[in-house]
């Protein structure tokens, strides 16, 4: 586990955020199951948990610090450093392997120069190995926060990479157009 | 009741019985585990004391298992032999071979049961095994070795549990898990070191122990923590008359099975380089070693002769120590000038859990023979007048109260019956060296009013004195009273002042200390 | 024969807005609800569950009605959890529940909590469903708006809160002790059982834990009836199932097919059988944590918990995937190995130590570094895990593995390069080492 590099002066929520922290609190039975929804909260607004966040936890929810670092490293999606721009996380689990997960992984770490499990040095992608993640008919898929791209070949790769590189989030398998 | 059969025997226990305490007391040894603690919530997870339920298809385990009616149990079938010899070696594989500088060795339950119940060639490639980090500190007195650790969970649990400071953690998954302390966080509260008796290897293990002796070298005496009026029940491990460290004894009326790491320290004092070893006299304003001829001549001289004296003792002393020195005080000083202790002396903050306020063993004691405490301005109001001679008896009431000092310095003579060379002692005219708590055995009461006895753990340094036949025999020089003979002899002299059985204190003293019945007892002299 | 049924939990599959509340009510949406609630007793609809036969379809296949009657009747405080934790390689049916008829789980949710008597409702959906969590948060929004949760809903005096939340990456939450530390605010890791969850289980209390394609199976059961789900699938595994497939067929996809048809028909006539140069090799059918089958196998057996059963597999998630001859099997048992040993929450020894060690063996073996030994220690590693732990992750791991190894020996073989030094394995050289 490692120890959180950036030095903050202070944490604390803002005003909508603080509102949608009260908002869970009151839901949730305990404080204590309140934390998982607040890691995420905190994560969401931050790209990931501060440690100064971590002591606003321990104060505002009554757990122990070494409670929330438990969650910080046992859940992968936690971050306790802050992340690259876009961490892409490729499926290389057996669904995804047999439909050619093997090579998308080789072709982006041909495009970013960069191995999986490594962050380009400008700090804008990551490359991470991931687990299943639940779209096995889909494969080889690759995740980009809330965003799953499916059906990837290296030129789709490739069209995805070109859009990211302008900071345009390409439209996601997974999106939907919402008819409200 | 429960009535069950167990390796083939009719057994009976009461409803809601754990079937691991049921299992281990047929057997006569505890199941194999690392995981189970009587005094913690049951973990399940080093699954090392699976047994055999006949009926049932897979083996459990048995700490999460109550007793039952027609339970038909096998602990020891081959089927659960050969289950626990395979997950005895999970926890081996990855574990390091450390024993040769491990302080664990000799103590260490990987050991213990790896040669009960394996005795295999270890069968994983040593480049396979997971490493992690080793010998780090993560307290003033803890200190972790995390490839050592097997993930038993008993210290999280007692921190969580028993503490509730809750400093540890279990970071990771899988077998990258491991325990730790949060970033820049510390194990540090006064009850850290339970955690390392508890520790089943050499995962946590004591700074202040780290590479002092190795265990089986070690001697166990049982004793009394004198470190405050709970008397939480110890043993003193020690080796040729020289104390490595101190750990607690289990006494589920007083402490449990822990004890605060206060306590811990306490054994150090009885090494500490400050001791008195030989009978001290001043001579031209320096304290001159004398020989104990001359030392007894002394003190038999200015204690015979008829000059108005006062007696100060400290609730530091055993039972024993104070009925004598009431008795030879009062005597030749008379009663109202004999005092218990100053008032106030060792009073500290409490904690919600083991550590009283009371920092001394035995005020109880003092309480019970009506030796009263007194202030220290009462005190130099006593002390000034006609020629004074002051007899201190243990405790140091002058680094309690630093007026005293001036005050002594103004007495004709001051006797110092103590331990160490401490402020008291330098303001003596004459020293006599005597035995600390570890040297002696004795009666301590606790502030239960628990009468609990103490052991003889190692010798006395140099030419120190036993307490208790230095007082009988001067008591036999100056008195008319005739003093015990034997410690036996002691002991019966101390029931009958406290109007209990004779035996009480002898034969029949319970291990655990008994709470005794003191309302048939006829008050002497000015007790409350 | 095609008998692809689309009318129970894939009824909106595939459409753009089968997620909206107003389409739902416009196709018998909230009708079971308002069945249950206004003519029904909570009695009734578990008995309703358990003689429609509907099973567990998370993986265990636990009948839901008998989970449901654990909850003690007498008891103060109940809690409901849906398992959308979905993270089982090769399943990928909840997620399509969810995301394309969000409504049909959260009326399948309602009615089984008002069956236990549960006042407050989890959705934990695995974190990785981001756009899940958004996309079930708006549709339970719609839900309150409309009076179908909150307070007296439908003026039944039944009150139900629902709260959607979000997993954080980590597939041992599946297992619902799990789930439950999970949600208070813990690790999920499984409990120790006893006590049971339906005893004690969230905040110590009462809880039940179903899957998102049992509770969607729900609405069905009770606006149709019983009988009408009985009339799909077998005597012992009544109704639909969705099977998730994966691999190089011509047709992945999520497929509601009534339970126990014959694989071979699924195969040919849903799947359209493997892609152009691909034969069949082995098909995994529960998921990655269950015993493999080869192509002959599979082509003998029906698909119902227990024709698998018997065929020594299991149903499981039903996360079909399909091996081609061209898959190197060792290299699939090390990346499923590898799963295991990332996702082993690492509580008990048996399965922490065990699923690290098979991973690291596999892979010394397909670097060429293996010896015959090792074909035996992969067996015993699995012995020392079977049967002995808190959760059936060590089952998880053990299955593929053992299974692999009996079936496609051969190819583990060839992958043995070295002779075996002589001595116990602790003395022998070190090798290269390992980061």
């Amino acid at each position: 586990m490692n120890k959180p590099t950036e030095v903050q002066a202070e944490f604390s929520f803002s005003g909508q955020l603080q509102a949608q922290f009260q908002h869970i609190v009151e839901r949730y039975p305990t404080r204590e199951s309140a934390l998982m929804p607040s890691l995420w909260l905190i994560q969401e607004e931050y790209g990931y948990v501060p440690p100064l966040a971590v002591d606003w936890l321990v104060e505002n929810l009554g757990v122990s610090h070494a409670r929330v670092w438990e969650l910080l490293s046992f859940y992968t999606m936690f971050r306790s450093e802050p992340q690259a721009k876009y961490v892409l996380q490729v499926c290389h689990n057996i669904s995804c392997h047999l439909m050619g997960a093997r090579s998308i992984i080789a072709h982006l770490e041909k495009r970013l120069g960069i191995r999986l499990g490594e962050k380009t040095p400008d700090g804008k992608f990551a490359l991470e190995g991931a687990e299943c993640l639940g779209a096995c008919g889909h494969g080889p898929v690759m995740q980009l926060g809330k965003h799953f791209y499916e059906y990837l070949t290296t030129e789709k790769v490739d069209q995805i990479l070109e859009s990211l590189k302008k900071d345009i989030v390409p439209r996601a398998d997974t999106d939907r157009e919402l008819e409200e | 009741m429960a009535k069950l059969t167990i390796d083939g025997k009719q057994v009976e226990f009461p409803d809601g019985t754990r079937l691991f305490d049921a299992c281990s007391e047929v057997r006569g040894e505890p199941l194999p585990h690392f995981c189970y603690h009587p005094d913690l919530s049951i973990a399940g997870v080093c699954r090392l004391c699976q047994v055999e339920i006949e009926g049932m298809p897979k083996l459990t385990i048995a700490c999460n298992t109550t007793v039952r009616d027609d339970m038909v149990v096998h602990t020891n079938s081959d089927k659960v032999k050969k289950s626990v010899q395979k997950i005895l070696e999970m926890h081996l594989i990855n574990h390091p071979v450390d024993c040769p500088i491990c302080d664990q060795a000799g103590e260490c339950g990987l050991q213990d049961q790896y040669m009960e119940y394996g005795l295999y060639e270890s069968e994983v490639s040593i480049a396979d095994k997971v490493n992690k980090a080793k010998a780090e500190v993560i307290g003033p007195h803890v200190i972790l070795d995390k490839e050592r650790c097997v993930l038993c969970t008993r210290c999280t649990r007692f921190l969580d549990e028993i503490t509730g400071s809750r400093e540890l953690g279990i970071f990771n998954r899988g077998d990258r898990a491991e325990i730790g302390v949060a970033p820049g966080k510390e194990l540090n509260n006064n009850y850290s070191l339970n955690t390392v008796d508890i520790c089943p290897v050499g995962a946590l293990t004591s700074r202040d122990f780290r590479f002092q002796k190795r265990v089986w070298l070690l001697r166990s005496t049982p004793s009394i923590c004198p470190g405050c009026a709970t008397g939480c029940n110890i043993r003193v491990d020690h080796e040729a008359d020289r104390i490595y460290r101190l750990k607690p004894r289990r006494n589920n009326e007083v402490n449990g099975p822990w004890m605060c790491d206060l306590g811990r320290m306490e054994y150090k004092l009885v090494h500490d380089e400050k001791r008195l070893k030989v009978p001290l006299l001043r001579q031209n304003s320096e304290l001159e070693p004398i020989l104990w001829q001359q030392a007894w001549s002394e003190l038999t001289t200015l204690l015979g002769g008829e000059v108005a004296g006062v007696a100060l003792t400290s609730a530091g002393q055993t039972l024993e120590e104070l009925v004598l020195y009431r008795l030879l005080f009062g005597d030749i000083f008379a009663a109202d000038r004999v005092w218990g202790g100053l008032s106030g002396f060792g009073l500290k903050e409490s904690d919600d859990f083991l550590l009283a306020s009371d920092r001394m063993p035995n005020r109880t004691s003092l309480t019970w023979l009506g030796l009263r405490e007194i202030k220290p301005d009462d005190l130099s109001q006593k002390l000034s007048g006609p020629a004074q001679l002051v007899v201190i008896y243990g405790g140091d009431p002058v680094t309690a109260d630093s007026k005293l000092e001036s005050t002594l310095a103004d007495c004709d003579c001051v006797i110092y019956l103590g331990t160490h060379l401490n402020a008291t002692a330098c303001t003596a005219n004459l020293i006599i060296p005597v035995s600390m708590w570890a040297e002696k055995d004795g009666l301590f009461v606790n502030k239960q009013g628990r009468i609990q006895t103490f052991h003889r753990a190692v010798s006395r340094p140099g030419e120190t004195r036993e307490d208790w036949r230095l007082l009988a025999d001067l008591l036999a020089e100056l008195t008319a009273h005739q003093p015990p003979t034997s410690l036996p002899q002691l002991r019966r002299l101390v029931a009958e002042e406290l109007g209990i059985k004779p035996t009480s204190l002898v034969s029949d003293l319970p291990v655990t200390g008994f709470i005794p019945d003191l309302s048939a007892r006829i008050p002497t002299g000015g007790d409350h | 024969m095609n008998q692809n049924v689309d009318h129970i939990l894939s009824t909106r599959f595939g459409r753009k807005d089968g997620h909206l509340l107003s389409v739902y009510e416009s196709e018998e949406g909230y009708q079971a609800l308002r069945k249950a609630l206004t003519q029904m007793s909570p009695l009734q609809v578990t008995e309703a569950v358990k003689e429609a036969g509907l099973r567990g379809r998370g993986g265990a296949g636990f009948p839901a009605g008998v989970k449901w009657g654990f909850v003690p009747q007498d008891a103060d405080q109940v809690y409901f959890f849906v398992n959308a934790d979905e993270s089982e390689p090769g399943t990928f049916k909840d997620r399509y529940c969810l995301d394309y008829d969000p409504h049909m789980t959260i009326e399948g949710a309602i009615i089984s909590c008002y069956a236990v008597n549960a006042n407050l409702c989890f959705i934990y959906i695995r974190g990785e469903f981001g756009w899940l969590v958004d996309r079930v948060q708006r549709a339970v929004d719609e839900a309150y708006a409309a009076g179908y949760l909150g307070h007296n809903i439908l003026g039944s005096g039944f009150d139900l809160e629902m709260i959607v939340h979000k997993g954080a990456g980590a597939y041992i939450c599946g297992e619902e002790t799990g789930l439950i530390n999970s949600v208070e605010g813990r690790k999920g890791q499984p409990s120790i059982k006893p006590p049971f969850p339906a005893v004690s289980g969230f905040l110590g209390k009462p809880t039940i834990v179903n899957n998102v394609e049992t509770v969607a199976s729900v609405p069905y059961i009770i606006r149709e009836g019983v009988d009408a789900y009985r009339q799909y699938g077998t005597e012992k595994s009544a109704g639909t199932k969705l099977w998730s497939v994966s691999g190089p067929v011509k047709k992945p996809g999520v497929y509601e097919v009534p339970l126990g048809i014959p694989f071979r028909d699924f195969f040919y006539e849903y799947l359209g059988g493997m892609v152009e140069g691909e034969e069949l090799k082995a098909v995994i059918v529960g998921g990655s944590s269950v015993p493999v089958l080869t192509a002959s196998e599979a082509m003998g057996v029906n698909l119902d918990y227990e024709a698998l059963a018997q065929a020594g597999t299991m149903l499981g998630s039903g996360g079909m995937i399909i091996v081609p001859q061209s898959a190197d099997m060792v290299e699939l048992i090390q990346v499923l190995m590898h799963f295991y040993f990332d996702e082993s929450c690492g509580q008990c020894t048996p399965c922490r130590e065990g699923t690290g060690w098979l991973y690291k063996i596999v892979k010394r073996l397909r670097k060429g570094q293996g010896v015959q030994e090792d074909l035996d220690l992969l067996d015993q590693v699995c012995d020392g895990m079977s049967g002995l732990t808190i959760c059936p992750l060590a089952y998880a791991a053990v299955m593929p593995m053992k299974s692999f190894l009996e079936k496609f020996r051969p190819e583990f073989g060839a992958l043995i390069k070295e002779t075996t030094p002589v001595g116990p394995r602790s003395r022998w050289p070190m090798g290269e080492q390992e980061i």
